[in-house]
């Protein structure tokens, strides 16, 4: 017995409770991003014209998608594992034969099927209504898995300490909702006066927003392996922490 | 790997202090033989439930060994000995009553195909044909219950472990649950029960156990703690156990 076939199950059932709430998991974010790609892209772009030599529309998608791949990725793991807590359903994969590592990659995988579901159809929906392209996609690939095990990891550790949904919502609207706005998603941060051009340096959401708009557009405020080695070394232990807790007991066992 | 000689359950020493300083178990022993119908008695806060974590991985266990046939109990082969219906409805709101069974195989190594199917045997014998697609928090109280029950068993556990399987249930459903308790130790299960209806525990069980803050007081069969008390009842022996008479 090795577990793999109770970590297979247990990423599907993660994905399945994502598909079962399309509507709310995956359709909304869409929407939403969309709009921001309508309303500031496309009536604010007439204006703005080009950031970087890139027009503004097309500026901004790399940003955006960020920010709903982020933000799904989070939200979607803090909510499973708080419900499986608050109901003690956790405790049918608590009790079964699996590792945990198992369980903790078993429990990533809806956060990243959730983002990459909202990624994907954003990016199929940019390509005809702004054009973005996809200049460097290894670079693209590696910023994203990077940034999914990032705030995969984060949502289990918030959804595995919270009391309460209020607790993971908080982190969600007062953390990194605001450091993805200020993080490079609506200009380049080089345009931004001192201090709040350094202080964005600051900003881990910055290097990944930087990492992605490198692999769509192929240029971006930081050097690429600056983002790539900042979201690394933020990904690591925010996973190594979800495992801990998994691991350990701690907070999932009295 | 099985060892045919070795107890269903098998605690030394087992000692549970939680976070908040409570002593729930203290130095316990006890060994369950491979096979039996065993009954876990105490009231509240006597370590009924905390002893049936500590074998279920579910909680942190401070110090003591827990061997489940032989094999200690976080592996993962022990793991898949067990099955467990918790006191509490603790039902994935998000699965239908089958999702329900073919996923908590698919946890315990089963594949799809056998999943599916000894899914819908277990949908068959508890009675649950008509909401096989109905989402759990969509079930009746007695539904939720068998449902429980049978995805306890859905991987053909060799212990099972029912913590007040008929608390707040009505007294059909108790008589129905104690059959498929019933016929299930008659194919060769171990079963370890609590309960807090005496009746049930001398109906049900070969051998009794008296628990009282994280103690054992007492062990025996119904008939060898009335005679060990000197007493008629089996109420009579829990009420001097628990010396509140």
């Amino acid at each position: 017995m090795s577990g793999a076939t109770g970590l297979m199950w247990l990423s599907k059932r993660e994905t399945l409770r994502v598909s079962k709430l399309w509507t709310q998991t995956i359709l909304a974010p869409v929407i939403s991003s969309i709009l921001f790609i309508l309303v500031f892209g496309l009536s604010l772009g007439g204006r703005i014209k080009q950031v970087a030599d890139v027009d503004y529309e097309v500026f901004i998608v790399p940003g955006l998608i960020t920010m709903a791949m982020v933000q799904a990725a989070y939200s979607n793991n803090a909510a499973t594992i708080f419900q499986a807590r608050f109901d003690r359903y956790v405790n049918d994969v608590l009790s079964a034969p699996m590792h945990a590592w198992q369980m903790t990659l078993g429990f990533t995988v809806g956060g990243v099927f959730r983002a990459l579901a909202i990624g994907g159809s954003l990016l199929v929906l940019a390509v005809p209504l702004v054009g973005v392209p996809v200049e460097r996609p290894i670079a693209l690939v590696v910023a994203v898995a990077l940034g999914l095990v990032l705030f995969s990891a984060l949502g289990l550790v918030a959804g595995i300490y919270a009391e309460a949904w209020d607790h993971t919502t908080f982190i969600q609207n007062i953390v990194i909702l605001p450091l993805a706005f200020v993080g490079g998603v609506f200009y380049s941060v080089d345009v931004l006066p001192s201090p709040w051009h350094e202080l964005s340096h600051f900003n881990p959401i910055f290097y990944l927003v930087s990492g992605l708009r490198y692999g769509f557009l192929g240029e971006s405020d930081v050097n690429v392996w600056l983002s790539l080695g900042v979201t690394a070394a933020l990904a690591v232990p925010a996973y190594l922490w979800a495992q801990y807790l998994f691991s350990s007991g701690r907070r999932l066992k009295p | 790997m099985f060892k045919d000689t070795a107890p269903a359950l098998e605690l030394r020493g087992l000692t549970k202090r939680y976070d908040d300083g409570t002593l729930a178990l203290e130095n316990f022993d006890i060994e369950i033989s491979a096979g039996s119908f065993f009954g876990l008695l105490g009231p509240n806060g006597a370590g009924k439930t905390t002893l049936i974590s500590a074998v279920c991985n579910l909680i942190r266990v401070t110090s003591g060994d827990v061997l489940v046939f032989g094999e200690p109990a976080d592996t993962l082969l022990a793991r898949s000995w067990i099955g467990l219906a918790e006191q509490d409805i603790n039902l994935d709101r998000f699965l239908t009553v089958r999702e329900t069974l073919v996923y908590h195989g698919g946890y315990f190594g089963m594949s799809g195909e056998e999943a599916d199917a000894r899914a819908e045997e277990m949908i068959d014998v508890f009675g649950l044909t008509a909401k096989r697609d109905v989402r759990a928090p969509r079930l009746s109280g007695g539904q939720r219950r068998r449902l429980l029950l049978a995805r306890a068993l859905m991987h053909r556990p060799r212990l099972v472990i029912l913590d007040e399987p008929t608390a707040g249930v009505d007294f059909e459903l108790r008589l129905e649950l104690w059959r498929y308790i019933r016929q299930l130790h008659s194919e060769g299960t171990t079963i370890l029960l609590t309960t807090h209806y005496l009746d049930e525990a001398e109906e049900l069980c070969e051998e009794i156990a008296l628990i009282r803050g994280g103690r054992l007081i007492a062990r025996d069969t119904a008939e060898g703690l009335r005679d060990d008390f000197g007493v008629n009842r089996l109420t009579d022996v829990y009420m001097k156990a628990m010396e509140v008479s």
